[in-house]
């Protein structure tokens, strides 16, 4: 078995001391694709915004390690509401955020700005052709296809989008799908998504996590979704 | 046409206020782009009237004996910006503090600080037994009497502040976009806030100083919503909100100077025009672009 990426262990998780998970105790190991699930509220962002850093581990133990022993290179894919429209950027601009990392002073007088790259990363989500219309006049599957160019676009080793699939029409969503089974293989990315619902992206998890009443479970995905876990789990039913 | 070339000529009486004022034009929309984009605009409403009540309470402080600094017109001016920039930073803390925390309503509390800062700046004023007059005249800005030595501090300043907006324009527009996104590139969101703050505080404070309350907000909100129906990334958002600034400043000097009307006041007319005509060359550029496209359209 390798190194796992990610470890939470007997790990207390929330916001301004308040506990939104606890007890929270699994491994991510390398190129898996992991599916957070649960309803509302029930606590899937509190464990995606701690996995990326943003908000600290109240309690327990909570490491992370990428290929270099250092913390890994996180692509984030946020919800696509969250983003404020008034802002007047092209697609191209938005995927040039993931080539933000570094603060590059001579390359920047030089003018070089990892065009190469971004274009790369366009390409690779089918959306070459939106590169110079405004970000803001996007549609919802065509805005989630840049996002996932600028996650591509930090080189990441764990690809985590929250919500993908939401709003969006079932051929986009399938299409999509598709789109981060092929990144998954070809570029051997670990993916954590966040979803409130399974239909559609089932078949591509390996490992679900499930949130609910402020407890986390994980298994492999045809542990946790035979029905009689599910209900031993969560009395709830598919 | 003979005014116009008379205030061109180098050797024009008022150059300093000229160049100053154009300065500023260019300078503030730079800044000001970000109240927009981060829906901070009322900032600009409140800060300058803080800025104001700063300026008012250290002179009202030498009024009543504190002279630390009295005596000449350039300590007195020192004066000014301790108590500009003190008041101004501090209210940027205060606001930034509780924007980070996310509670209670933001306006209101723009709005207290503003008829907080407001009120306070008439109270500093009348409890301020000497130099009144003198006084009122820095709350309103008097750039036409601008002095060499302050044409030149100001002009290295707002330089210094146009090039660092430019150079950390990415970090600048990734911390304000998409915070979260900041955070998992690495990015330190608390370092390049307060950066763009401090900018905030300068701009303001020597702003106000230099042209009034009035004048800085009508230079840090107008051009940058003149500009924002036309750009296209943020660097032609920057660019073309500077000029539209620069030509603020220009006009409304050229205006002033010919009819003898206040520079500020006429400078903010002149923005609020371009604003207008933005406005309107836009909405008439999307009913031509619709009726292209309906005629474009196959016939069914």
């Amino acid at each position: 078995m390798k190194e796992p990426l990610i470890k939470f262990k007997h790990a207390c998780l929330g916001y301004g001391g308040n506990p939104v998970l606890t007890g929270v105790d699994f491994e991510i190991q390398p190129q898996s694709f992991v599916g957070i699930l649960g309803h509302n509220g029930s606590g899937k962002t509190t464990l995606l915004k701690t996995l990326l850093g943003l908000i600290p581990c109240m309690k327990g133990q909570f490491t992370s390690h990428g290929a270099n022993l250092g913390l890994p290179r996180y692509g984030y894919v946020p919800q696509k509401e969250r983003l404020d429209p008034i802002y007047p950027l092209s697609a191209h601009d938005v995927v040039a955020m993931g080539t933000y990392r570094k603060l590059e002073f001579f390359p920047r007088l030089r003018g070089k700005d990892g065009r190469g790259l971004i274009e790369h990363c366009l390409a690779a989500c089918g959306a070459s052709h939106l590169g110079q219309k405004a970000y803001s006049d996007l549609s919802g599957g065509q805005k989630q296809r840049v996002l996932i160019a600028r996650a591509l676009a930090t080189e990441p080793e764990i690809l985590a989008l929250d919500e993908p699939l939401a709003g969006i029409d079932i051929t986009t969503q399938k299409a999509l799908l598709k789109l981060l089974k092929q990144f998954k293989e070809q570029r051997h990315l670990t993916i954590l998504m966040v979803s409130h619902r399974i239909q559609a992206e089932k078949g591509l998890f390996t490992h679900i996590v499930w949130c609910d009443e402020g407890q986390v479970v994980m298994g492999p995905v045809d542990e946790m979704l035979s029905h009689g876990r599910l209900s031993e789990i969560f009395k709830a039913e598919l | 046409m003979s005014q116009l070339l008379e205030i061109l000529k180098p050797g024009f009486l008022l150059h300093h206020a000229l160049y100053g004022s154009a300065v500023m034009g260019f300078v503030c929309p730079l800044v000001g782009v970000y109240f927009l984009l981060r829906r901070l605009v009322f900032w600009g409403v409140a800060l300058p009237q803080v800025s104001a009540a700063g300026i008012a309470c250290a002179f009202m402080l030498q009024g009543l004996g504190w002279s630390m600094l009295a005596g000449a017109e350039t300590q007195e001016k020192h004066l000014a910006i301790i108590g500009s920039v003190v008041f101004t930073g501090l209210s940027i803390l205060f606001l930034a503090v509780m924007e980070r925390r996310g509670k209670g309503v933001s306006e209101g509390r723009i709005g207290a600080l503003y008829a907080l800062a407001w009120a306070a700046s008439i109270l500093f004023v009348a409890w301020n037994a000497a130099g009144e007059t003198e006084m009122l005249g820095l709350l309103k800005g008097e750039i036409v009497a601008i002095s060499e030595n302050d044409f030149h501090a100001m002009l290295d300043i707002f330089g210094l502040i146009a090039v660092v907006m430019f150079f950390f324009q990415r970090e600048f527009l990734l911390v304000s976009y998409d915070r979260d996104m900041a955070v998992t590139l690495g990015r330190s969101v608390l370092v390049w806030d307060v950066l763009l703050y401090l900018i905030v505080g300068l701009t303001v404070s020597l702003g106000v100083m230099t042209v009034g309350p009035l004048v800085i907000f009508g230079f840090l909100v107008v051009p940058p919503m003149a500009a924002l129906p036309w750009a296209r990334g943020m660097m032609s958002f920057s660019i073309i909100a500077s000029l539209c600034g620069g030509a603020s400043a220009l006009g409304g000097f050229y205006v002033s100077y010919t009819k003898d009307l206040p520079l500020g006041p006429v400078a903010v007319c002149v923005a609020c025009g371009f604003l207008a005509l933005s406005w309107l060359a836009r909405a008439a550029w999307s009913r031509l672009k619709g009726r292209r496209a309906h005629t474009a359209l196959p016939a069914v």
